[in-house]
């Protein structure tokens, strides 16, 4: 099977066809994650190396992802009679050609299953003899136990547990009669029969306890298993991809020949106010703006100012390109919601305005990322972590537009518990300094906001 | 001010405690057996898939037909002879509702791909309903004269006692007492005075003592309380005794203290009434208290002490998580005792934790449009409600009720901008109960969740039992009957 992979998608999906264990594979933005898993189902079902494949994906939007990608690779006649996609029946795309059901008798007679993680539990109980766990979005561990679960094969279950059986010394010294060493739970799940790829991207994902520091769902299956990664993006053009590479430290991302060299184009030239932010030579633009944070809900930002010259920007970017998609990225909620206010206000009501848990997944032609975050004391708090700067950066096909304080960031502090003065014992230099300063000394131009997009 | 005052709460008030609360459902459960209690959380073992669907389509027929057909028809009668009567001019009264409660669990069943229904369901469902009725009649319409009013399924929450449920119904008396009704609509068998039944209905007398009085121990304003089963009651007499009062408390501290993950004495009752009719422990239970207890004496092989530890720490995480999604609630009470009802919920509202100063516009099928009723583009801070967002719907009821006791309804966001916001319920019955309960109250907006606790709690439990079924020999559980690890 070749139909158009590149050469490291071709080598992950050769080595995870052949092999029955746990594995992670690292896909950093770009890289295809889904059709790479997609492209692994239909490889196994196609080569007879496995009978029945459950691809998982967090959101419903990533398992329809998994399903068009299906679509593309089967064509739709095929995919519908191979695929089912079951779950909640609300979050299905209806244009999708493959079809949905709930009944067991129907799960149980195709060959590919598409679902979320949390409706696993209501399929019937069955076995996989193969799964792909798409972890863009999980949070929790327990996310991916249960389609771990839906993997363990109860016949080689019943053959360990046979071997107390038939030993019957009965001598409770707590030696276990199995023929391996188990040291966790990764390889228990393991032994017991469960074959699973898991696709995600360490630099990306959170946490999988939202109150503590802890690994990310990969990082533990990375930890506890083998890995490989995907380093070309069929997404970003050479300057983001190498922003990004040296960012988030992806150690050898490059972008795919064809789309190397993309540029923005427009369809007429930007007004004087903004040709300096719209460039489309400089991929990316830092806008140095100097707008006030406003505390809003229990633990969110706004920004007023940015918000209205995130909204400004926009409707100035709609009137010269018309074809390009538009979307506008945030760390938080509050200023998610400020942001789509004005949107409203101006008539855009279609332009994809997301925070950057939500903007996993998505792409856009041009992005725009709105920091949001300004005060004296130069805490960043969680708009500097690591892994949501570098979804928001990674987003963008053509053009990347930052709005935020430039020196706030360069000079930014997280951690410490948010309001906390300079040097606070548990603050950390923040990873937005890294990238204010890559942005500036090598892969992009900070400029300062015209007025008109301000006041 | 208020920003930093509710904002500071919300980073400090977790590390006074965790911001559990303990349903009223749950405590009942502690009370039968402390383990089975311990069953769900933290193990996360779910008993046996049981099917609910007549249960909660009766459940959904008569939370409509209290405030209508059952208040309208509500007759002292004597001899049986009337109460059939009764009941037959309610069933009359309701009969739109009772269809339209069974269109909705068809369309259901249809739509989420369950198993069908039987043929007879119609006529079960109606057979329940009419049971129900007679037992109303009987012992309560009896014994009360018609009630002024009917609030049904009010979710209660009283912070500081840590405790929160949902009532099935309440009648409002003239001389402004209170009758407490559940209805047992699982099965046509009389409500047990000594088990579940009994436990929760003196949990949810707390509750509503709390609504009507602002205080649990105030007994003041109540009438009665009853367990509503086919075609008869159980009452317990008034007061209740002591022993079962603090019976209810003590074992509602137990169940907050195993969420906050302490470790409070559990007694197994001497033979096990709950899971096995020959009293026989059920084998999860045993699988678990005897791997506590090899544990704590270090047997266990390190191997599998790892991954058991592994398995207990996520459930807690879980269990953390939980409390997180009750936060909300623990910050609007604490404002709302230091500030004053009105002041707080000014403050709530500029920090964009609460919305005010909605009306209902119309209810539709499964939705209802709210509209603000003074709209200032300079005054007004910005909503954090978004498409999907959980929220409780609360109408502000008079005569001090507290706020978070006030009639509500839970349901989605599905459309908000400034000025018009339209949230839809899961199922008509909700909507139809909102026009009811909800219209000509001001209404309060505030953050909910919805409890998936046990649906990711049940993952550990699976591979905990997998990984001792594989990795100990039988001679560690004696007794305890391998193979259930969930195949
Ligand atoms: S088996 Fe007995 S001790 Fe265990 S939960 Fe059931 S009633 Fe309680």
């Amino acid at each position: 099977m070749n139909l158009g992979f590149d050469s490291e998608q071709l080598r992950v999906l050769n080595w995870r066809a052949t092999n029955r264990d746990i594995a992670a594979v690292v896909g950093p933005p770009g890289c295809g994650k889904t059709t790479v898993g997609s492209a692994l189902a239909v490889k196994m079902i196609a080569e007879t190396l496995a009978t029945k494949v459950l691809l998982v994906a967090y959101t419903n939007a990533a398992a329809n992802e998994f399903c068009l990608e299906l679509c593309d690779i089967l064509g739709s006649k095929v995919a519908k009679s191979l695929c089912l996609r079951t779950g909640n029946p609300t979050g299905v795309d209806p244009s999708i050609p493959i079809p949905f059901s709930r009944s067991a008798n129907e799960i149980k007679e195709k060959r590919i299953i598409i679902s979320t993680n949390l409706s696993l539990k209501k399929l019937p109980a069955l076995s996989f003899d193969n799964m792909i766990i798409d972890e863009a979005g999980v949070e929790r561990l327990e996310h991916l136990l249960w389609p771990f679960w839906f993997g363990v094969n109860k016949s080689q279950v019943e053959e360990y547990k046979s071997r107390y059986d038939t030993r019957g010394d009965g001598d409770g010294d707590g030696n276990t009669q199995i023929p391996f060493k188990i040291n966790d739970l990764i390889e228990l799940i393991s032994q017991c029969g469960t074959v699973a790829t898991v696709v995600g991207d360490p630099k990306q994902s959170r946490p999988i306890s939202p109150m503590r520091v802890d690994y990310s769902a990969i990082e533990w299956v990375i930890k506890k298993s083998t890995c490989d990664t995907l380093r070309i993006s069929h997404r970003l053009p050479d300057l983001l991809s190498g922003l990004v590479n040296e960012f988030a430290g992806y150690d050898g991302l490059r972008s795919a020949p064809e789309i190397s060299s993309r540029r923005l184009v427009l369809e007429c030239s930007p007004d004087i106010e903004y040709r300096e932010i719209i460039q489309p030579d400089e991929v990316t633009t830092w806008v140095d703006i100097n707008g006030e944070e406003q505390p809003i809900g229990p633990s969110s930002w706004a920004n007023n100012m940015e918000a209205k010259a995130c909204a400004k920007i926009c409707s100035h970017l709609v009137r010269i390109t018309r074809s390009k998609s538009i979307a506008i990225i945030t760390r938080f909620k509050a200023q998610k919601l400020t942001i789509m206010r004005y949107l409203q206000r101006m008539g855009y009501r279609d332009i994809k305005v997301t925070t950057t848990t939500g903007a996993l997944g998505t792409q856009a032609d041009i992005v725009l990322f709105s920091l949001t975050r300004n005060n004296p004391e130069r805490n960043v708090g969680a708009a500097g972590t690591l892994q949501d700067l570098n979804v928001a950066i990674s987003r963008s096909k053509e053009k990347l537009i930052i709005l935020g304080n430039f020196d706030m960031m360069s000079n930014g502090w997280s951690g410490g518990g948010g309001g906390a003065s300079a040097g606070n014992k548990y603050q950390y230099k923040s990873s937005a300094r890294k990238l204010a300063r890559l942005i500036d000394l090598k892969y992009g131009r900070v400029v300062d906001a015209p007025q008109m997009i301000i006041c | 001010m208020g920003d930093l005052i509710v904002r500071d709460l919300y980073k400090t008030i977790s590390h006074a405690q965790k911001t559990h609360l303990v349903q009223s459902k749950e405590i009942a459960t502690s009370c039968v057996c402390p383990y089975l209690f311990k069953m769900s959380y933290p193990f996360g073992v779910v008993g046996g898939e049981r099917d609910y669907v007549i249960a909660n389509t009766v459940h959904d027929a008569i939370s409509l037909a209290s405030p209508t057909a059952i208040l309208e028809n509500w007759q002292q009668g004597k001899t049986q002879n009337d109460f059939e009567r009764i009941a037959k001019s309610i069933d009359k009264d309701s009969e739109d509702i009772l269809q339209k409660a069974i269109a909705n669990s068809k369309s259901r069943v249809k739509m989420e791909g369950k198993t069908p229904l039987l043929e007879t369901f119609d006529f079960e469902v109606q057979d329940r309903f009419h049971g129900l009725l007679i037992g109303l009649a009987k012992r309560v319409m009896k014994k009360y004269p018609q009630p002024k009013r009917a609030v049904t399924e009010i979710t209660i929450t009283n912070v500081a006692e840590v405790q929160e449920g949902r009532i099935d119904a309440i009648f409002e008396f003239k001389d402004d007492r209170y009758g407490l009704v559940e209805w047992k609509t699982n099965d046509v068998k009389r409500a047990s005075g000594s088990g579940v039944d009994r436990w929760q209905l003196i949990a949810n007398f707390l509750l509503t003592n709390y609504r009507y009085t602002g205080d649990e121990n105030n007994w003041n304003r109540c009438l009665f309380g009853s367990v509503i089963y086919y075609e008869g009651a159980y009452f317990p007499r008034l007061p209740l005794s002591e022993e079962w009062l603090s019976k209810v408390k003590k074992d509602r501290k137990f169940a907050h203290e195993i969420l906050c993950g302490e470790r409070p004495h559990a007694q197994k009752p001497p033979f096990c009434p709950v899971c096995d009719r020959d009293g026989e422990s059920r084998s999860d239970c045993r699988f678990y208290r005897e791997d506590s207890k090899q544990a704590l004496l270090g047997n266990l092989p390190v191997d599998y002490a790892n991954i058991r530890r592994l398995l207990l720490r996520r459930r807690y995480l879980v269990l953390d998580e939980r409390a997180e999604t009750h936060k909300h609630k623990f910050v609007i009470n604490t404002i709302i005792d230091r500030l004053g009802e009105a002041n707080a919920l000014q403050e709530l509202e500029k920090t964009g934790v609460i919305n005010s100063g909605y009306r209902i516009h119309s209810i539709n099928a499964n939705s209802v449009t709210l509209v603000k009723k003074y709209y200032n583009d300079d005054e007004a801070t910005l909503t954090l409600l978004e498409p999907r967002k959980i929220v409780r719907i609360i109408g502000k009821e008079d005569n001090g009720i507290p706020l978070l006791a006030c009639v509500n309804e839970k349901g989605f966001v599905r459309e908000v901008d400034d000025t018009k916001l339209i949230v839809d319920f899961d199922g008509n019955t909700i909507a139809e109960r909102a026009k009811t309960q909800l219209r000509n109250l001001p209404i309060i907006i505030i953050p909910d969740e919805i409890n998936l606790t046990r649906r990711v709690l049940e993952p550990m439990h699976r591979f905990h039992r997998l990984a001792a079924d594989i990795m100990l020999p039988p001679e560690f559980f004696l007794g305890v009957q391998n193979n259930e690890s969930g195949f």
